[in-house]
C-alpha cells in the first residue's frame, strides 16, 4: 500500500469519523434497533381476548369455558349478555374471539347427540386469526375426548408424537430476531454509506480534484468502500454483545462469522456503487438506496418466512444476499455450523458479491 | 402568509420533482412494489416443507403414517435415512426441515392395542416456521387412524374476512406504511438539500417568510402522497379484490390528517439534520421502520411486552392503521374510530408546534 493510498484512505476514515450524527445513527441501528425489535416483535400469539356468551349455565358449559382459559393461548376479555353484545366487542376490538354455548349443550353431550357451539372470530388479521382457530379446535378436541373418556373407554389417540425441537428448543422468536436484525443493519449502513459518500463528492465537485491528481481509479474506489467495510464490521461487535446478554448462543466459529460479515459487506458495498454510479443527485442515491434496500431485504425471510412466500417470490429470493447471510448467520449462531455446512451459501454470497462489486467498478471507472 | 408568494415556491419545487425522473419514477413505483410483495408473501401458511424419514419398521402402517404426512399437502419427502447419524448432518446443512422417526414395531404395537410414540426431530431456527411446521405435524400424527368423534360441533364463523385472506389484512395496513414511508422522506430531503447546497441563504434573504417558505415545500409531497394512496388503493380493490365496506369519504378525511401528519414528521426532521444521509437515516428509523414493525401492521401489538405497546403509541402510524382497517374491513365510522381520530389530531398538532418552535429558534 503506498503512502498516496494510505493518505487517501486516512481522508476518507476523518470525513467519516466528523459526521457524528450519522455515527451515532449507526450504532442505533445496530444496537438499540435491534433490542427494541428483539423485544417486541414476535409471532408467539398469547392471551388472545376471548368473550363468553353462555346461554347454558350448566357445570358441562364452564368446564368448556374453563378449558379455554386453561392455557395461555387466551384471556377473558369479559363475559357477554347477547349476541349483539358479542358482536359489539368484535367490532370495537375489545375481544377478537367470542365463544357462544347454546342452551341445551350439556343435555345434548349427556345424551351423546352431537352438541353445537359457536365461535365468531375476528379475521381481520389473517394471520393471528389461523392461528386462533388452531388454538380454539384444539382446546375442544381436548374437552371432547376428556368428555368421552368420562363417557366410555375410548381411546385418546392410536399414534402419541413426541416432538423434539433442535437448536431453538422453547421456539422463540428472539434468537432469529436478534440475528436478523443484525443482518439488516449490515445492510443498510453497507449500501446507504459509500453511495452518499461517492455523490456527495461528486455534488461538491471535489471528485474532479481527486481525478487530476495522480490518484488511480482503482486507489480511489478502495479508499471509499474501506471506511464503510472497517466500520461494518466493527459495529457488528456491539450487536453480539446485546446477542450475547438475549442468550443467543454462539455454537460455532466467530472467525468465520466476521470472515462471511465482511463478504456480506462486499454485497452490500457493491449495490451501495452501483447505486453512486447511476444517481446524479444525493437525493436520487438516497432514493435508490431506498428503493434497492426493500426488496432485497424483504425477500430475506426477517417479515416474512421465505417458506410461505409465493414460489416466483421464493425464487427471486434466490438472488437477494441477505437470505444467504441470514442462513450463515443462524448456521453459526444456533447450528454450529461450519463451512462443512454452509459452502453453498458462502459460494452464492460470493458469486452474486463478485458480480455486483465488478459490475461497480466497471461503473465507478466509466464515470 | 401570501398565497402568491406560496405558490412560486410550489411551481419552483415542482418544477424541480419534474425535471427528475429518478424521484418521481421511485415515488409512483415503490408502493406498488412494496404492495405486490406484502399483498402476496404476508401469510404464515407454509407448503413444500423438506421432510426426512427414519422408518425402523417397514410395514404398511408406518408407510402409511409417512403417507399421510405427504398426502397433507404441506410436506414433501426430501430424504430417507438409514440412521440417527443421517439426520444430524441433514438438519445441520437444512437440507430436510422435519424428521419423522418411526420406531421399531409400530404395526405391532397398533395391532396390540397400544399407542406407539414416534418422534419429531424439528429444525427450530426459523421460530416462524417452525411452529406452523410443529402444529401440522403434531395434528398429523394425532389423526392418524383415529375416526373423528365429532361429538361437540363447532361453528365457526369469520367475521370481517371470512376467507381469512392475508392481502385483506395486509393492504388497508400498507396505506399507513407507504404513507410513512415516503412524505416525511421526500419533505425532509427537499428542506435539507436546500440547506446542503446553501441555497436556503439566499432564500431567507428572499422577502419570503419561513412559513410560506415550508408550506410551499410542504404542498407539493403532500399531493405526491394522495397520488400514491389513490394508485395503491386502485391496485388493491382492482388487483387483489379486497372488499370495501366503510365510508370512502370518511377514510380520505382521516387519511388527510395523517398526510398532514406525516409531512410534519418530516419537517421536524429536516429541523434535525443538516446533511441529507442524516435526514435518510433519521427518517428510516423514526418514521419507516416503526410504520413497518411497531404498528401492528404485519407484528400484532397485542403480543409485545407492555413498555413497548407503550412505545407504539409513539408512532402515528398504529393510529392509522387500526383506522384504516376499521373501515375498510370492518365498515367502522367515526362511532367507534374517533379515539384514533382525535390522536392524530393531537400527534399532527404536537408536531407542528415542536416543528416551528426549532425552526424560530435557527432563524433568530
Amino acid at each position: 500500500m503506498g503512502p498516496r493510498l494510505t493518505s487517501l484512505i486516512l481522508k476518507e476514515f476523518i470525513q467519516f469519523s466528523r459526521n457524528r450524527v450519522v455515527l451515532v445513527l449507526i450504532l442505533f441501528l445496530y444496537t438499540g434497533e435491534v433490542v427494541n425489535c428483539t423485544v417486541a416483535l414476535s409471532n408467539d400469539i398469547k392471551h388472545l381476548l376471548l368473550t363468553v356468551l353462555d346461554f347454558d349455565r350448566t357445570p358441562e358449559s364452564r368446564n368448556l369455558e374453563r378449558s379455554f382459559f386453561a392455557g395461555e393461548e387466551f384471556k377473558l376479555a369479559a363475559h357477554s349478555a347477547s349476541e349483539a353484545e358479542a358482536g359489539d366487542m368484535l367490532q370495537s376490538g375489545r375481544a377478537s374471539l367470542a365463544l357462544i354455548i347454546p342452551t341445551g349443550f350439556a343435555r345434548e353431550l349427556a345424551q351423546g347427540a352431537p352438541s353445537s357451539i359457536q365461535i365468531l372470530l375476528d379475521g381481520t388479521n389473517s394471520n393471528t386469526a389461523a392461528i386462533a382457530r388452531g388454538y380454539a379446535l384444539g382446546v375442544v378436541d381436548r374437552f371432547e375426548r376428556r368428555s368421552l373418556a368420562n363417557i366410555a373407554g375410548t381411546p385418546a389417540a392410536v399414534v402419541q408424537p413426541v416432538l423434539r425441537v433442535w437448536y431453538n428448543p422453547d421456539l422463540t422468536f428472539t434468537r432469529f430476531m436478534v440475528l436478523s436484525m443484525i443482518a439488516a443493519a449490515a445492510l443498510m449502513v453497507g449500501v446507504i454509506q459509500p453511495a452518499a459518500s461517492i455523490v456527495h463528492e461528486r455534488e461538491l465537485g471535489t471528485i474532479e480534484q481527486l481525478m487530476v491528481t495522480p490518484i488511480t481509479t482503482g486507489e480511489l474506489f478502495l479508499a471509499k468502500t474501506l471506511p464503510t467495510l472497517l466500520t461494518g464490521l466493527l459495529a457488528v461487535f456491539p450487536s453480539l454483545l446485546i446477542a450475547w446478554w438475549f442468550g443467543v448462543p454462539l455454537r460455532g466459529s466467530l472467525l468465520l462469522f466476521v470472515a462471511l460479515t465482511a463478504l456480506f459487506l462486499l454485497s452490500a458495498i457493491g449495490i451501495g456503487v452501483l447505486i453512486a454510479a447511476v444517481a446524479r443527485t444525493l437525493q436520487q442515491a438516497l432514493l435508490l438506496a431506498f428503493f434497492g434496500l426493500f426488496p432485497v431485504m424483504f425477500l430475506s425471510g426477517t417479515f416474512v418466512p421465505i417458506k410461505s412466500m409465493p414460489d416466483f417470490l421464493q425464487k427471486s429470493s434466490l438472488l437477494s444476499p441477505v437470505r444467504y447471510y441470514t442462513d450463515i448467520i443462524l448456521g453459526i449462531f444456533l447450528k454450529g455450523a461450519g463451512f462443512a455446512e454452509l459452502w453453498p451459501q458462502t459460494f452464492a454470497l460470493l458469486a452474486i458479491g463478485s458480480v455486483l462489486f465488478s459490475c461497480s467498478l466497471l461503473m465507478f471507472r466509466r464515470n | 402568509m401570501n398565497p402568491l408568494r406560496i405558490g412560486a415556491v410550489i411551481a419552483k419545487e415542482a418544477r424541480e420533482l419534474w425535471r427528475d425522473p429518478v424521484t418521481v419514477g421511485i415515488s409512483l413505483l415503490m408502493p406498488l412494489v412494496m404492495l405486490f410483495l406484502f399483498g402476496y408473501a404476508v401469510t404464515l401458511d407454509i407448503n413444500n416443507v423438506a421432510l426426512g424419514v427414519l422408518d425402523r419398521d417397514a410395514t404398511p402402517a408406518s408407510r402409511s403414517l409417512t403417507d399421510s404426512f405427504v398426502r397433507s399437502g404441506y410436506f414433501r419427502l426430501a430424504q430417507v435415512f438409514d440412521s440417527t447419524h443421517d439426520i444430524d448432518a441433514a438438519l445441520q446443512r437444512g437440507s430436510v426441515d422435519l424428521a419423522l422417526v418411526i420406531p421399531e414395531r409400530f404395526q405391532a404395537t397398533i395391532a396390540r392395542g397400544e399407542a406407539p410414540s414416534v418422534q419429531l426431530l424439528l429444525d427450530g431456527t426459523y421460530s416462524d416456521t417452525a411452529q406452523v411446521v410443529a402444529g401440522y405435524a403434531d395434528t398429523i400424527v394425532r389423526s392418524y387412524g383415529r375416526v373423528p368423534a365429532g361429538h361437540v360441533r363447532v361453528e365457526m364463523r369469520v367475521w370481517y374476512n371470512a376467507e381469512m385472506r392475508s392481502a385483506n389484512y395486509v393492504v388497508p395496513g400498507l396505506f399507513a406504511v407507504i404513507l410513512m414511508a415516503f412524505p416525511p422522506l421526500l419533505t425532509a430531503l427537499a428542506i435539507v438539500r436546500e440547506k446542503e447546497t446553501g441555497a436556503i441563504q439566499q432564500v431567507l434573504a428572499s422577502p419570503l417568510m419561513a412559513s410560506e417558505f415550508i408550506a410551499g415545500k410542504l404542498i407539493p409531497y403532500g399531493a405526491v402522497a394522495f397520488i400514491q394512496i389513490l394508485m395503491v388503493m386502485a391496485a388493491g380493490f382492482f388487483w387483489f379484490d379486497i372488499p370495501f365496506r366503510g365510508n370512502a369519504a370518511f377514510l380520505l378525511l382521516a387519511g388527510s390528517i395523517y398526510v398532514l401528519c406525516t409531512v410534519g414528521l418530516g419537517l421536524l426532521i429536516s429541523t434535525m439534520a443538516r446533511r441529507q444521509v442524516t435526514a435518510l437515516l433519521l427518517a428510516m428509523i423514526l418514521t419507516l421502520m416503526p410504520s413497518m414493525l411497531f404498528s401492528g401492521f404485519v407484528f400484532p401489538i397485542f403480543t409485545m411486552p407492555y413498555l413497548l405497546q407503550l412505545y407504539t403509541f409513539a408512532f402515528p402510524a398504529r393510529y392509522f392503521v387500526e383506522v384504516s382497517r376499521g373501515i375498510v374491513l370492518k365498515g367502522s365510522g367515526p362511532g367507534e374510530l374517533w379515539p384514533n381520530i382525535m390522536m392524530l389530531v393531537a400527534y399532527t398538532a404536537i408536531v407542528f408546534v415542536i416543528a416551528a418552535a426549532r425552526l424560530r429558534k435557527k432563524v433568530a
